[in-house]
């Protein structure tokens, strides 16, 4: 017969669902409740019913399918589950698992999905950051007008960031670390398009061009324009956006502070009223309400929408750690409190690091994956 | 021994009645023309100072036959019930008060002519003497597997002697033979050893049960309270006297030789469900060809069921069966995927907790499917090609082993198991209309047949799972008892339970035509060796199809006959046509109605005070299944103008309580047209029509209709000669 489709389950895959936060995916009878109440589904081969019965059948092309990135876990899928599949948290897991795969290596994935492996991932970066302070203290480097790096020591005399780490060493380690998570989600999201586009039997056909398409598709994103449909869990969307806008504003700044730097050969710190200095703020706070109110509203929502996984909470965490310590640092050293400020630093240079490096591993990963899923609806005609 | 009769008409005031009809016009055509004379009214007679005055004239007066001229039959029956007397219920409150213009000429003529006919009859009717004869309350109980031992439990634990009777060796049928059985209580999650041997010994140990093994029924004769039932064991028959009977005698799996497309022949690794339960009891669940364990163990549901080339009904317990046995695959093999593609899953009852719990298990895939083929696959897989899958339009899955879920076949399917010595045949009569299974479309009354004392229970009542063949079981086992008692008091059992007339015939005017014998829905009147009919008592029902079908009228019951129904139609006071040529003249008409569908249709529609055309006069049939002839020819003569039969449904999804009596009217009246005709009276006069009880609403449609149909046609040419 023509177009027969050979059905191989993987029963492991199932397990690892199951384990991975999707224990409910067996529950699913298919009602397609679930793509009736979805907003944000097209209505051609709707999601997520068939990637439902895909992800408990152990059928693994599932983490290829570009419907997994077109949900925006809203849950309004799983708050009308009559059979309490949570659908949303399960396509949840899918995408980590999606990410997982096209991350290099997988096993880093793995390792931020699992708690077992926190203590590590924090660790790394502390110690890096700690070896580099022991190494600068060795090697005599001038941080002011008399001082002398002093190794893993809190600088004396008026609090300057840069005693302890000169804008030089920050850059050394993370312009690297920049460069490598894009490197490494740029590989998976190649890869990712190859599989979207490759023959199956559920293949969707683009056309096009490509560049227009893309700019139309971030405009969407932008603005939230597709999460905004989202009925539950619609406070997220709103919040969600205060947090894209705080990354963007503070990415201007950091863009802003290194051609200061560079080109320009401006040392911080700024002016108070400055305008990068009211920009970063403005930035860390919508940054930190954004994380706040997410953190919030999960909560808030747990028993309707679902709490989310460790794999989610660990994104949430280092986003609002990284928010946290900023503006900590910040203060600490408006206050003068060396004994504070310092140890506040190394600790948002930890998160910031652990935000950046492990991106192309953790959840923060959806921002290229998602874009490329619903740049291909868009261009395959599906109603993005 | 007569006893002289004695009348009295109480006439109700309450309830709008009073406000309806002139009282003092009423009472003068009932001592007139009712020919009594005795008259009380009150205004409210059901009240406890109404009764009282009728208890006092029953006692003090002497009077032995009432006419209660107050509400519907339908209600206050306890109130109106009183020991040894007639009372005959004339519905002027219904049928008047609440349906028609409150204080018309029409509506008091309405009124007046009810009570004429209630006079009529209640002259003519006499005191029920009911039919006793020395009963046996003994309950046999056919079948010893879940439903036929819970019916024997049941019967037994409230003081019956019970009979046994199972045809294999060892109790405990299907239920016996399971490895494990589904969950029968909260939280309906694990599977649990077969509770069917706790029964079983139960059953063995009670003083009141005669268990007999290896034993068939060879022959069931007789009548309720009164059968003998000749049982078979290893060749000796014995006869027992029993009262009345439960039919638990279940199943048989379906023939899976006839399922090619699905695989069976094809490959030893195409099972069936039972054989896969024989494995898992036997320990082992194995290849059946290689005896290698299946890592993958597809279950195809409905294999031959919901087919309309094979079984054309869901078989309602294959479904939680494969999700049992998935479960056995998967215990025994934890890397194994059991398979199961199915046309809905349908877990009745609580079972759908069950099935949640299964399908949690990981390694348990779940699909819409319709299967195209099983073939044989490489490396000894058995293919299987599906279409319309959840998982796409065309796809193959491949496995170790295939299940099929092979149906139910009722026992009654192939042979008579009653094997009853009746003259209508010895097995159930409309088992065609079930598929060979012993139901009935007896509504709201379930276990009942068309063999008055014989209940169905269990898998061959209909297709269920164990938890409600318990539940058949105990049901059937009270409608036995029931029964039983019935008879032994000689009144009737359902649906007119209440009942002690029974079916008297004046022989020597029986021509042996055997119309009654044909026709009796019950099969309860059986002829002599010269072909002349009589009547099994305790087989009968009451339903007086009989005297309709009886050329002769010889059918007589003390409260219903040809003649006392005429005797009411004729006394329907007819005006005198004025003018040959109006259109406008009065028109009157014979509703007769039956008292299980239309007689409520039309209550109903009181209740929502609806107003019914004031020129029908209804009378309450029994069935219509007793509609004479000769009440038409009575009727046309007497002046009426039409006559309208309200049936309830019949055809395949018949709704008629007695299973016959609406569409036996209706045959009778496809023979009515041509003696019409030669009267030269237009077949349009008179007909039938089909109302369910839930159609009170359109009542009033139809009778309007009819009228203007009747009015249109013109008066009664017979008027007034």
């Amino acid at each position: 017969m023509a177009g027969e489709i050979l059905i191989k389950p993987d029963l492991q895959f199932v397990k690892r669902v199951m384990a991975a936060g999707g224990d409910t995916v067996k529950k699913c009878y298919q009602c397609d409740t679930c793509s009736v109440v979805c907003n944000l589904t097209p209505d051609e081969k709707p999601f997520p019913r068939k990637e439902m019965l895909q992800a408990q059948w152990g059928l693994k092309e599932v983490l290829s399918a570009p419907d997994i990135w077109l949900c925006h876990q809203c849950s309004d899928c799983t708050v009308y589950c009559p059979r309490g599949a949570n659908p949303g948290e399960v396509l949840g897991v899918l995408r980590q698992m999606a990410i997982e795969k096209y991350a290099t290596p997988p096993l880093l994935a793995k390792a931020v999905g699992d708690p077992k492996f926190l203590p590590l991932l924090i660790a790394f970066p502390m110690l890096l950051l700690l070896f580099l302070l022991k190494i600068m203290g060795g090697m005599g480097i001038k941080v002011g007008e008399n001082l002398v790096h002093q190794g893993i020591a809190i600088p004396e005399g008026k609090i300057i960031f840069a005693k302890l780490f000169p804008t030089l060493a920050v850059d050394f380690i993370f312009v690297p670390a920049f460069f490598f998570a894009v490197a490494v989600l740029g590989k998976g999201v190649l890869a990712f398009w190859q599989d979207i586009n490759a023959p199956h039997p559920w293949r969707v056909k683009v056309e096009g061009n490509l560049v227009c398409n893309l700019i139309a598709t971030l405009k969407d994103i932008l603005f939230h324009n597709r999460f905004r449909t989202c009925e539950t869990t619609y406070t997220r969307a709103t919040n969600h956006l205060f947090l894209v806008f705080g990354f963007i504003f503070l990415l201007i700044v950091t863009t802003w502070g290194f051609i200061n730097e560079w080109v320009l050969h401006h040392d911080p710190p700024y002016f108070l009223l400055s305008p990068i200095k009211l920009l970063a703020m403005a930035g860390t706070a919508s940054l930190l309400y954004g994380i706040w109110n997410l953190i919030k509203e999960r909560q808030a929502n747990a028993e309707k929408a679902g709490y989310g996984s460790y794999y989610d909470w660990f994104l949430i965490y280092v986003i609002f750690v990284v928010g946290a310590t900023g503006l900590l640092a910040w203060l600490f050293r408006l206050m003068h409190l060396q004994i504070l400020a310092y140890p506040t630093y190394f600790l948002h240079l930890t998160a910031v690091f652990m935000l950046f490096f492990y991106a192309p591993y953790t959840k923060l990963a959806h921002f290229v994956y998602r874009t490329a899923a619903m740049l291909h609806a868009r261009m395959s005609g599906r109603g993005f | 021994m007569e006893i002289e009769k004695k009348f009295g008409v109480y006439l109700c005031k309450g309830c709008g009645i009073a406000e309806a009809v002139k009282f003092e016009s009423l009472i003068k055509v009932i001592k007139k023309e009712g020919k009594i004379q005795h008259i009380q009214e009150h205004d409210i007679l059901c009240s406890p100072e109404g009764l009282a005055m009728i208890n006092q004239d029953i006692a003090q007066e002497g009077i032995n036959c009432l006419v209660i001229a107050a509400c519907s039959p339908r209600v206050k029956y306890e109130e109106f019930d009183f020991p040894n007397v007639m009372v005959e219920r004339c519905n002027i409150r219904e049928q008047v008060a609440w349906t028609q213009d409150p204080a018309s000429e029409e509506t008091q003529a309405l009124a007046e002519d009810y009570l004429r006919m209630s006079c009529a009859r209640v002259k003519k009717t006499d005191l029920p003497e009911p039919y006793e004869t020395e009963c046996d309350k003994t309950i046999l109980v056919i079948g010893g597997g879940t439903a036929g031992l819970s019916a024997a439990l049941q019967a037994a634990n409230n003081g019956y002697q019970v009979v046994l009777v199972e045809k294999e060796a060892q109790l405990g049928g299907f239920a016996a033979r399971m490895y494990r059985q589904t969950p029968s209580s909260y939280p309906y999650t694990t599977l649990q050893e077969p509770v069917v041997f706790k029964q079983i010994q139960e059953v063995l140990n009670h003083p009141k049960i005669k268990v007999m093994t290896a034993a068939t029924l060879e022959k069931l004769d007789g009548q309720p309270g009164l059968l003998d039932a000749d049982i078979s064991v290893g060749g000796d028959v014995e006869t027992l006297r029993v009262g009345t009977v439960v039919l638990a005698a279940g199943w048989k799996p379906y023939d899976a030789t006839k399922l090619v497309k699905l695989g069976y022949g094809l490959s030893k690794d195409v099972i069936t469900n039972i054989e896969m339960e024989e494995m898992a009891k036997a320990g082992k669940i194995v290849r059946p060809s290689d005896g290698k364990a299946p890592e993958a163990v597809a279950f195809i549901q409905c294999a031959g069921s919901r087919d309309p080339d094979h079984l054309p009904y869901c078989s309602d317990f294959c479904c939680t069966a494969a999700l049992k046995q998935a479960l056995y695959v998967r215990e025994r093999n934890p890397n194994a995927i059991a398979y199961l593609l199915y046309k809905d899953i349908r877990t009745p009852g609580q079972t759908e907790l069950f099935y949640k719990q299964v399908q949690s298990d990981p390694g348990v895939m779940l699909t819409k499917a319709e299967i195209a083929e099983v073939s044989l696959g490489d490396g000894g897989k058995l293919r299987i090609n599906a279409t319309d899958t959840l998982l796409g339009a065309n796809v193959i899955f491949e496995a170790d082993l295939v299940v099929l879920a092979t149906g139910m076949v009722p026992a009654t399917a192939d042979e008579p198991v009653l094997n009853l010595g009746y003259r209508q045949g010895p097995n159930l009569p409309d088992l065609e209309l079930f598929n060979g299974f012993a139901d009935s479309n007896f509504i709201c009354f379930p276990y009942e047949t068309r063999r008055t004392g014989i209940y169905a229970a269990g898998c061959v009542h209909q297709p269920m799972n164990m938890a409600m063949a318990v539940e058949d079981g105990v049901g059937a086992a009270c409608k036995a008892i029931q029964a039983a008692e019935h008879v032994a008091a000689g009144m009737a059992v359902h649906p007119r339970a209440w009942d002690e007339t029974f079916p008297d015939p004046f022989m020597q005017r029986c021509t042996s035509c055997k119309r009654c014998t044909e026709e009796c829905p019950f099969g309860a009147i059986e002829e002599d060796e010269k072909g002349t009919p009589f009547f099994k008592i305790n087989r009968c029902r009451r339903c007086a199809t009989c005297m309709g079908a009886c050329p002769e009228r010889i059918v007589f019951f003390k409260d219903l006959n040809v003649d006392i129904m005429g005797s009411a139609i004729k006394a329907v006071d007819v005006p005198e046509l004025e003018d040959e040529d109006d259109p406008n003249f009065v028109v009157r008409i014979i509703g007769l109605i039956c008292e299980n569908d239309a007689l409520p249709a039309l209550d109903a529609a009181a209740v929502h005070r609806l107003k019914i055309n004031p020129a029908i006069r209804f009378l309450t049939l029994r069935c219509m299944g007793s509609f004479a002839m000769e009440w038409i020819k009575i009727a046309l003569n007497n002046g009426v103008d039409g006559m309208i039969l309200l049936g309830c449904k019949y055809g395949d999804d018949y709704q008629c309580h007695f299973a016959k009596g609406s569409e036996l009217c209706a045959y009778r009246l496809t023979k009515l047209s041509e003696t019409l005709d030669k009267l030269g009276l237009e077949a349009d006069r008179v007909q039938q029509f089909q109302i369910a009880i839930s159609e009170f609403d359109k009542l009033p449609q139809v009778l309007d209709d009819f009228v203007a149909r009747v009015r249109e046609i013109g008066p009664n040419p017979f008027k007034g000669l």
